[in-house]
């Protein structure tokens, strides 16, 4: 009896978190079907025009288009760095290599409205920089890279080591025994991990707002249109949001066969 | 030089590290000597910033600390259980569970934000759905603009970032530490206090310092669903660089939010050592 007012509790606790994680982004998809203009019930009938609407903005595509090369340039560079350096981390003692993963961590530990001005200020006033894209994909870089590098890390941690010293007993150059023996063996890991890197970046509003400049990301667009008016496509395009994103996690946990 | 040559695949990393990171927030530190008159910064040094940011801010980092560690505090003791229930009682379910956590954890920061003012709003979801089914007939104001919005929405993007290390330090007890204590003559609930306690605390104190630092220095929450009561500092901070023009005031707000949180975290830590030592 015990027993089984146990699990009903757990069970209900485990349902509630559940459905306070989710139904917040469950109720804004549904909204962005709703011919309502407000996001409020009754919804109305269903209708795809907030998304007609959205889509034949220009200032969307511009967004769009701006949030697709920051995130694909953040997801290369910082898979391939974040990768390097993992590599290395995993060969060395936990008492070394501990303190230095927690040293890269720290960006992500701190609040990104910090990262975000420290970085603004350093590029104007000291380095005299103009903002663009490329000092977002930056200031991204430096939230990603943890990422990637933590779970290349754990992957590389349970690796057989001797795999490739017996490539290198047989004559292949470092190069040569990573990309014919580690990378075989760990390439799903490192694609799940590039693939977390771009969701981070197609998320982050913060830093990308202070080191932009001017133009837009669609999350600095979805922060314009929240600010400046209740249109009624700001569902719409928090929906396309929610759906980049995660959509990349779920591939993440796919590609990398995720098992807890 | 074959040492050196070992750690060539870090450098770019390192590099990244340095000139986009660790660089910055020196050079931002320094920023908070200097002062700024009619928008032009001067470089001189000065500790005015922070004796102003304590005249003037000293209450507002004193409520966003309160919010932060309300915030932690839930947000802390919801991902313990919850992980908890993924590592030891969900059985099959724990996967899907763990799944889902990750879903929301790398998706809709923003997008949580403005959900959850879409849903509280007077004339937001929950208002609406309440006068339709005939609960009540004026929308209320009791659900936004308050504390309690704030520490919701917090709470609800932080969640999942907090369940992970829980569920990190939970999956690297051994069953048969637990099974072996349970041999030994403890019962359920002290074998949780004596093995699995103790060997959680590093990743509680990790969800906890988390949650209360983005906690902390966040300032959308604030803007969108707080109130005349709840000011956080990382509004005031925000403005100093998108309106005010005053970075230099503006750094000296982010340092001394930054140690009066390190001190909140550190004083957190020695209490929950010595909580669970007991």
């Amino acid at each position: 009896m015990n027993a089984r007012i146990s699990l009903a509790i757990w069970s209900l606790f485990g349902a509630a978190v559940v459905v306070f994680m989710l139904t917040p982004l469950v109720l804004l998809v549904l909204f962005s079907f709703g011919r309502n203009a407000l996001t409020a019930f009754p919804m109305g009938g269903l209708t795809f025009d907030w998304y007609r609407k959205l889509l034949t903005n220009d200032t969307f595509w511009g967004a769009a288009e701006n949030s697709a090369i920051v995130a694909l340039s953040v997801g290369v560079c910082s898979t391939a760095v974040g990768t390097m350096a993992a590599l290395v981390l995993a060969r060395l003692p936990g008492r070394i290599s501990n303190p230095l993963l927690l040293q890269l961590g720290a960006p992500v530990m701190l609040p990104a409205l910090f990262i975000g001005v420290a970085l603004m200020s350093t590029l104007r006033l000291a380095l005299d920089l103009n903002l663009g894209l490329p000092t977002v994909v930056l200031g991204h870089l430096v939230i990603t890279q943890p990422f990637v590098i933590l779970i290349v890390h754990a992957r590389m941690v349970g690796f057989d080591h001797a795999l490739i010293e017996s490539a290198r007993d047989l004559g292949a150059s470092p190069l040569q025994a990573f990309f014919t023996v580690t990378l075989p063996i760990v390439r799903a890991t490192i694609v799940g991990a590039g693939l977390i890197a771009v969701a981070v970046s197609l998320d982050d509003f913060i830093i990308t707002f202070f080191t932009i400049g001017s133009g837009n990301t669609i999350p600095t667009l979805v922060w314009s249109m929240v600010r400046t008016s209740l249109d009624p496509s700001i569902n719409a395009s928090a929906t396309i949001l929610i759906a980049l994103t995660m959509g990349m996690t779920v591939l993440a946990l796919y590609f990398s066969r995720y098992r807890g | 030089m074959t040492n050196l040559r070992r750690w060539l695949p870090v450098a770019p990393a390192a590099l990244i590290y340095l000139s986009a990171f660790a660089l910055p927030v020196l050079f931002f530190f320094v920023l908070s000597f200097w002062s700024a008159r009619a928008m032009r910064i001067r470089r001189d040094f000065t500790f005015d910033n922070y004796i102003e940011t304590w005249q003037k801010y000293a209450d507002v980092i004193g409520s966003t600390i309160v919010i932060a560690l309300q915030t932690a505090v839930v947000t802390t003791v919801i991902a313990f259980a919850f992980a908890y229930l993924i590592r030891f009682r969900a059985g099959r379910f724990g996967l899907p569970l763990l799944f889902i956590t990750l879903l929301t954890l790398f998706g809709g920061y923003l997008v949580k934000i403005y959900a959850w003012k879409a849903i509280l709003g007077r004339e937001g979801i929950l208002n609406s759905a309440l006068q339709t089914i005939g609960l009540i007939d004026e929308p209320l104001n009791i659900f936004i603009y308050n504390s309690g919005a704030v520490i919701a929405t917090l709470t609800h993007f932080l969640l999942p970032l907090a369940v992970l290390p829980i569920y990190g330090s939970l999956r690297a007890i051994e069953d048969d530490l637990i099974e072996a204590a349970r041999d030994l003559g403890a019962a359920r609930r002290q074998a949780f206090r004596d093995v699995v306690l103790p060997l959680c605390q590093p990743g509680l104190l990790t969800a906890f310092a988390l949650s209360f630092l983005i906690a902390a220095g966040d300032y959308v929450t604030p803007r969108f669903v707080g109130g005349t009561g709840t000011a956080m500092i990382g509004d005031f901070i925000e403005q100093q660089f998108s309106l005010r023009f005053d970075w230099p005031m503006g750094s000296a707000m982010s340092f001394s939010t930054l140690a009066a949180s390190v001190l909140v975290i550190v004083l957190v830590g020695l209490a929950l050592r010595a909580g669970v030592r007991r």
